[in-house]
C-alpha cells in the first residue's frame, strides 16, 4: 500500500545555509508521527513545506498518490484535509466559536451545523464555558487547546503539530498534552514536531528525527 | 469683531433649511465619499499585494506613494485642470468645472493615503493571520479579506485621514470645480468665498457643518473598527 503523505528529495536552503538536502519521510495513514531535533534543525520548516506554507528549492511531495513540486505550488485541494497548527497559534479577534468555526465555514457547511460541531469541538477541548470570550482574553494554554479544537473540527486527512506544549507548563501543559494523546489515539494521521520528552515518549508515535539535514527513523 | 451675530446668523441659517448652503453641503459629502467608495475596492487589494508580494520595483512603488502624501492638493488640482481643459488630452469629455472633475481630484489625493495606509497595515500584520486563514482552508482571496479585517484598525485609519484631507481640501476643488454656485460650490471654496465678500454667518455655519462632518464620520469608522487592535 502506498503512503498517505510522502516527501522526496527534498532540499530547503536559506541563503548559503542548506537545511534539508535530499531528505526524505514517509507518513502511514492512522499512524502518529513525532519529528525531533535539536533547535534550528529545520523541524518547523519541514512541517511549513509538508503544509504548503513555505516552498522548497527541490523535491516533490505526494499526497494519496498524487504529486506535486515541493518548488513549485502547493495543490488547493490539498489544504481542505492536511491542516497545519502554529507553535504559537493565531486566534481571529472574534469569538472563540467564530474562530473554531472559520474552517467549516471554507468548506461551504451550514450555519446551524457549524455551531453544532463548534460547540462539541470546544467541549471536547474543555473550553464550552469560553465559546462567547474574546481570544485575547484566553491564557496560553487555553489558546493552545482552541487551535487543536480548531484544527480537529476540520477532521484533517493528516495533522501537522508545531510544539504543541511549547511555552506551557504545570496543568495547561498537561491539558494539551491529553488532547495531543486524543488526538493520535482518535486515528488521525499526525506529525509533531516538539522538544517535549513526554511526547516523544508516547509508545504509539512513530519517532523521525532530522539530522545531517536528513530525516531519518529513529530507535 | 463681534462673533456674536454672525453664529446666531449661522445656526438660522441652518436651521431654516436653506436650499443653497444644504447643496453645498451635500455636494462636499458625495464627492468625498464617492471618492473613497470607488477607490476602497481598488487600493485597499492592490495595497494587500504590495504589502505582500516581492516583486521588481515594489520599494520604488512605495515610496512614490509616500512621496505622494505629501504633494500638495493645488499642484494635483492644477495637472488635472491641465488634462481636463479644453485643450488637454480629456478635454474631449468637458469635465471641468463640473462635480465629476473634482470627484477625480479628491481620488487622487486620497489614493495615495489608501495605499500607504493599507500596505502598512499588512506589513505591520502578524503573518499568522494570512497562514492560519489558509491551514484553515480558506483560498487566498478569502485569506486577504480576514488578514484585512484582522487589520481593520489600520486600514480605517486610512479611510479617517482620507476623508478628512479630501472634505476639507480647497486647492484641487476651486481649480477644477471653479466653485460655481449649486453646480461645484463645495464646503471648503464656499467658506473661502463668503469669508473673503465679509459674509461671516455663511463661513461659520459651513464651518460648524464640516466639523459635525468629520466628528461623525470618525465616530463612524471607529464603530466600524470595533475592538480591532485595541485590546
Amino acid at each position: 500500500m502506498s503512503p498517505l503523505f510522502k516527501a522526496e528529495g527534498i532540499v530547503k536552503r536559506f541563503g548559503e545555509r542548506v537545511l534539508f538536502d535530499a531528505a526524505s519521510l514517509e507518513l502511514e495513514t492512522g499512524n502518529g508521527y513525532v519529528l525531533v531535533g535539536p533547535n534550528g534543525s529545520g523541524k518547523t520548516t519541514l512541517l511549513r513545506v509538508l503544509a504548503g506554507l513555505d516552498s522548497a528549492q527541490e523535491g516533490k511531495l505526494v499526497y494519496r498518490a498524487r504529486e506535486a513540486a515541493a518548488a513549485g505550488p502547493y495543490p488547493e485541494p490539498w489544504r481542505r484535509e492536511i491542516v497545519y497548527a502554529h507553535q504559537q497559534p493565531y486566534l481571529f479577534r472574534t469569538s472563540l466559536a467564530d474562530n473554531v468555526e472559520y474552517g467549516l465555514a471554507r468548506r461551504g457547511m451550514a450555519r446551524e451545523r457549524r455551531a453544532a460541531l463548534a460547540a462539541e469541538a470546544l467541549a471536547w477541548a474543555g473550553l464550552a464555558a469560553r465559546h462567547g470570550v474574546p481570544p485575547h482574553r484566553l491564557s496560553g494554554g487555553e489558546k493552545q487547546r482552541a487551535a487543536l479544537a480548531r484544527a480537529k473540527v476540520l477532521n484533517p486527512v493528516l495533522l501537522l503539530l508545531d510544539e504543541p506544549t511549547a511555552n506551557l507548563d504545570g496543568e495547561a501543559r498537561a491539558q494539551v498534552l491529553e488532547l495531543v494523546r486524543a488526538l493520535i489515539t482518535e486515528s488521525h494521521t499526525v506529525l509533531i514536531a516538539t522538544h517535549d520528552p513526554e511526547i516523544i515518549r508516547l509508545a504509539i508515535l512513530t519517532r523521525l528525527r532530522v539530522s545531517a539535514q536528513r530525516i531519518e527513523v529513529a530507535e | 469683531m463681534d462673533l456674536l451675530e454672525p453664529t446666531r446668523q449661522a445656526f438660522a441659517l441652518l436651521f431654516s433649511g436653506d436650499r443653497e448652503l444644504w447643496g453645498i453641503i451635500w455636494l462636499s459629502l458625495w464627492v468625498s465619499v464617492a471618492a473613497l467608495a470607488l477607490l476602497a475596492p481598488l487600493c485597499v487589494p492592490l495595497g494587500f499585494v504590495v504589502a505582500r508580494i516581492h516583486f521588481p520595483g515594489r520599494r520604488a512603488l512605495v515610496v512614490a506613494m509616500q512621496g505622494f502624501l505629501s504633494f500638495p492638493t493645488v499642484v494635483v488640482g492644477l495637472v488635472l485642470y491641465l488634462v481636463l481643459s479644453r485643450r488637454g488630452p480629456l478635454g474631449a469629455f468637458e469635465l471641468l468645472f463640473t462635480p465629476a472633475a473634482i470627484l477625480i481630484g479628491y481620488m487622487v489625493i486620497a489614493l495615495p493615503i489608501l495605499m500607504v495606509f493599507t500596505v502598512a497595515a499588512v506589513q505591520g500584520a502578524d503573518s499568522r493571520i494570512y497562514e492560519t486563514a489558509r491551514c484553515l482552508g480558506a483560498r487566498p482571496l478569502r485569506a486577504m479579506g480576514t488578514t484585512l479585517w484582522e487589520v481593520r484598525f489600520a486600514v480605517t485609519a486610512g479611510f479617517v485621514n482620507a476623508f478628512g484631507r479630501v472634505v476639507s481640501e480647497v486647492g484641487c476643488a476651486l481649480l477644477v470645480g471653479g466653485n460655481i454656485a449649486g453646480l461645484t460650490r463645495n464646503i471648503p471654496t464656499a467658506i473661502a468665498l463668503e469669508t473673503s465678500k465679509g459674509e461671516f454667518a455663511y463661513g461659520i455655519a459651513l464651518g460648524f457643518v464640516l466639523m459635525v462632518i468629520a466628528v461623525g464620520v470618525n465616530v463612524a469608522l471607529a464603530w466600524l473598527q470595533g475592538e480591532g487592535g485595541l485590546e
